[in-house]
């Protein structure tokens, strides 16, 4: 390698460490790895201890930050970690939010809505952090990130490449599509057929069991979780966790209005969604009705 | 002289203060920083988003949060009046999803924390990669996992009377195959023999047939003197009745009953984590534990001669994943498809109840209770493994963790027999 290479710095904040284990299951994790130099790791050996990182005096190119932030009150070994992160943020060419807390506060916002928050971002809301560190930062919101989405951004920095964002500093190429994309009962979703409880393989989970796939930015059908399988897939309800409102409430029930799921799929009107589920209701085809395999018992 | 200590590499930090005299350990307080309010971010909420919150205590055993959560569930419909029963297939998937997150935390532990740090500490390097190995294993286990569950970590795939996922043939054999690549890594990298030769080893006299990194491990645990270090209490408890483990409880040779009312949790001082008691006493959970008290007989034998030492704790936590590796099989084989995933067709309208949930996780009995209000979660209690190993001494007794680094004359030492309970600082202090 000709290229100098990146210095990576993985900081944690208020976490549940749920970041750092989905990215140890990276199937290239050490190949992606050859590409920087990796200053800290939460869990990987490192050329520099914690005293090192706590110092403030290391070097950083790319600043990876996994957990939601407090101003103050939240301490490693004595020393705030919200100092430590805006010292190595000021130093590092581009950074990571890596999972919904670092990106918009997430779960462990909720304890204390008022001081606990994503670095660049509040919920939607821009935080004083935005102004100042939002150029070079790129949101990665999931809970937990998914590793391959890491990876991309990774590789494209270490290739020098440009990764053309949304309004939310999400990479449009993973955040441009919903959870929708891709799941295996889409077919289900478009004639309209709800799956009967939980536990099936057939019917979408969209209508009563509180999907939010059709709402929700992200890739999880599309690059596969641990290269296998999604929620969806397995039946369990999309909870919206790349979403900047992430967590709602009632997360296994579909919310509704006279019957009608309450949140229309991402950009499509009210009147859109009645006029095309009217229609593909009206038809009853049996082969939504029936299962998919039928075993001799 | 009071010395302090701040442990990284674990799941967070956590910081030891030992006090020395004449040179060697006389006591250490163990503290974890931030308290993230889990249980109060719940009060409010529906019972069933405890299925996607509780898992975000913990990055690593996420999955045993969301069975003992479900379990909790399901005890409190019960209490209240409804009839939930599981088919035999949603309990063998949930005992299947848990058992490969135990494999891969203790696989990752043994890769990422004891082969480093041992090698660290005794200066004998083999300039190996551990991690790489820590890695790919658990990259392949939780996609075995992730077929069933949708995703590791994280997933919320039990739900009240079963699961969500409905497995075919396609499934089973692929997560059949990536266990099959599982015991054959613990073949050739972690015990360098075959399955079969290894589970037969049922003395201490038998270990020198054990090879590779295994091997390595118990060499320079038995070289350095280490090996008998890190005694404690030799009390050990288990609540969870999962995966193949027995509750009860292990005092000198005898093993009797437990009843989850005697459990305690206590407030300390100068950390934001909670001590917890068994009718006062503390106890140790975790592998260890579990084999104690299923008198499983390679660790009675390795116990008989070492005690609750630093090699029996670190030798119990590595034959667990054997253990693991060939019942998550036997649960694969057994599956029948066209069983029912989900008996409970709607959810469940009990507007008060109660439920306790317990499961092993892999660090040890993981409690849930929840207590729900006109339909809403009014509060949610969580007891976490470590906290009964990492609870500080109190005025009657030494806390488990803290009694093994006692008579250490070496911080370093101490630190190693610390790290050998696997560490979780996120769980202890949720």
């Amino acid at each position: 390698m000709s290229q100098k290479r990146l210095k990576l710095l993985w900081l944690q904040s208020i976490t549940c460490n749920g970041n750092t284990h989905s990215f140890l299951n990276h199937p290239d994790l050490f190949s992606i790895l050859s590409h920087f130099e990796l200053i800290y790791h939460p869990v990987l050996e490192t050329s520099y201890d914690i005293q090192a990182l706590l110092s403030g005096r290391l070097d950083c190119d790319v600043l990876i930050l996994e957990g939601s932030f407090r101003q103050e009150g939240f301490k490693k070994g004595g020393i705030e970690v919200f100092e430590l992160v805006k010292n190595y943020a000021e130093k590092a060419k581009h950074i990571i939010s890596a999972g919904t807390c670092s990106t918009f506060g997430g779960i462990f916002k909720q304890y204390d809505p008022d001081s606990i928050s994503g670095f660049c971002f509040n919920g939607e809301e821009r935080t004083e952090s935005y102004e100042k560190y939002a150029s070079k930062t790129i949101s990665l919101p999931g809970c937990p990130i998914h590793p391959k989405w890491l990876s991309y951004v990774l590789m494209m920095l270490s290739h020098g490449k440009k990764i053309p964002l949304d309004e939310l500093h999400r990479p449009q190429e993973l955040y441009g599509i919903t959870v929708h994309t891709g799941c295996v009962r889409n077919e289900y979703f478009e004639w309209k057929v709800d799956t009967k409880g939980f536990g099936l393989k057939e019917g979408c989970s969209f209508y009563e069991n509180g999907c939010q796939g059709p709402y929700t930015r992200g890739s999880c059908n599309k690059i596969l979780w641990n290269d296998t399988s999604s929620k969806t897939v397995v039946g369990t309800p999309c909870f919206g966790c790349t979403e900047p409102s992430f967590p709602k409430t009632a997360l296994y029930t579909t919310k509704t209005n006279m019957g009608i799921p309450a949140t229309m799929p991402l950009g499509v009107p009210r009147r859109a969604y009645l006029t095309a589920t009217g229609i593909a209701k009206s038809f009853k085809i049996k082969r939504f009705e029936e299962r998919i395999i039928t075993y001799d018992s | 002289m009071i010395v302090k200590k701040l442990i990284e590499k674990i799941e967070g930090e956590a910081e030891l203060d030992f006090t020395f005299d004449k040179g060697k350990v006389e006591d250490v307080r163990i503290s974890f920083g931030f308290y993230r309010g889990i249980e109060e971010i719940l009060a409010g909420k529906d019972p069933y988003d405890a299925l996607v919150i509780t898992p975000r205590v913990c990055g690593i055993c996420n999955h045993a949060h969301l069975i003992a959560a479900v379990r909790a569930l399901e005890n409190g419909y019960e209490s209240a009046g409804a009839k939930i029963s599981l088919t035999d297939k949603a309990k063998n998937i949930r005992e299947f999803t848990l058992a490969c997150e135990l494999i891969q935390n203790h696989m990752k532990w043994f890769y990422m924390t004891i082969l480093p740090q041992l090698e660290k500490l005794l200066d004998d390097r083999s300039g190996e990669n551990h991690a790489l190995k820590a890695s790919y294993f658990s990259s392949t286990i939780t996609k075995a996992l992730a077929i069933f569950a949708g995703q590791w970590p994280h997933s919320g795939y039990a739900v009240p009377g079963g699961v969500t996922c409905d497995p075919t043939y396609i499934d089973v054999m692929q997560a059949e195959n990536l266990i099959d690549e599982s015991i054959r890594f613990f073949e050739q990298m972690v015990a360098g023999i075959p399955m079969h030769k290894y589970l037969n080893i049922d003395s201490v006299s038998e270990l020198h047939k054990i090879n590779g990194d295994l091997a390595r491990v118990l060499r320079l645990l038995g070289a350095s003197r280490m090996a008998e270090t890190g005694k404690s209490h030799d009390r050990f408890i288990v609540f969870g009745d999962c995966i193949l483990f027995k509750a009860g409880k292990s005092m000198a040779t005898t093993v009797s009953n437990v009843d989850i009312q005697y459990v305690e949790e206590m407030l300390q001082a100068g950390t934001t984590a909670k001590a917890v008691t068994y009718k006062n006493r503390f106890f140790e959970v975790g592998p260890l534990a579990r084999a104690m008290v299923a008198k499983e007989p390679i660790v009675k034998s390795l116990h008989k001669r070492y005690k609750d030492s630093l090699i029996t704790r670190v030798f119990a936590r590595v034959h667990e994943v054997a253990i693991l590796l060939e019942y998550s099989k036997k649960l694969l084989q057994n599956l029948v498809l066209n069983e029912p995933s989900c008996t409970l067709q709607n959810h469940l309208k009990a507007v008060d109840f109660e439920g306790v949930g317990v499961a092993e996780a892999a660090r040890g009995s993981l409690i849930h209770k929840t207590t729900v209000k006109e339909g809403l979660i009014a509060k949610y209690e969580i007891i976490v493994p470590t906290q009964w190993n990492l609870g500080n001494s109190s005025n009657t007794e030494q806390g488990v963790a803290a009694k093994a680094m006692i008579g250490s004359s070496d911080p370093e030492e101490a630190g190693f027999i610390f790290r050998a309970f696997d560490i979780c600082s996120v769980c202890t202090t949720q």
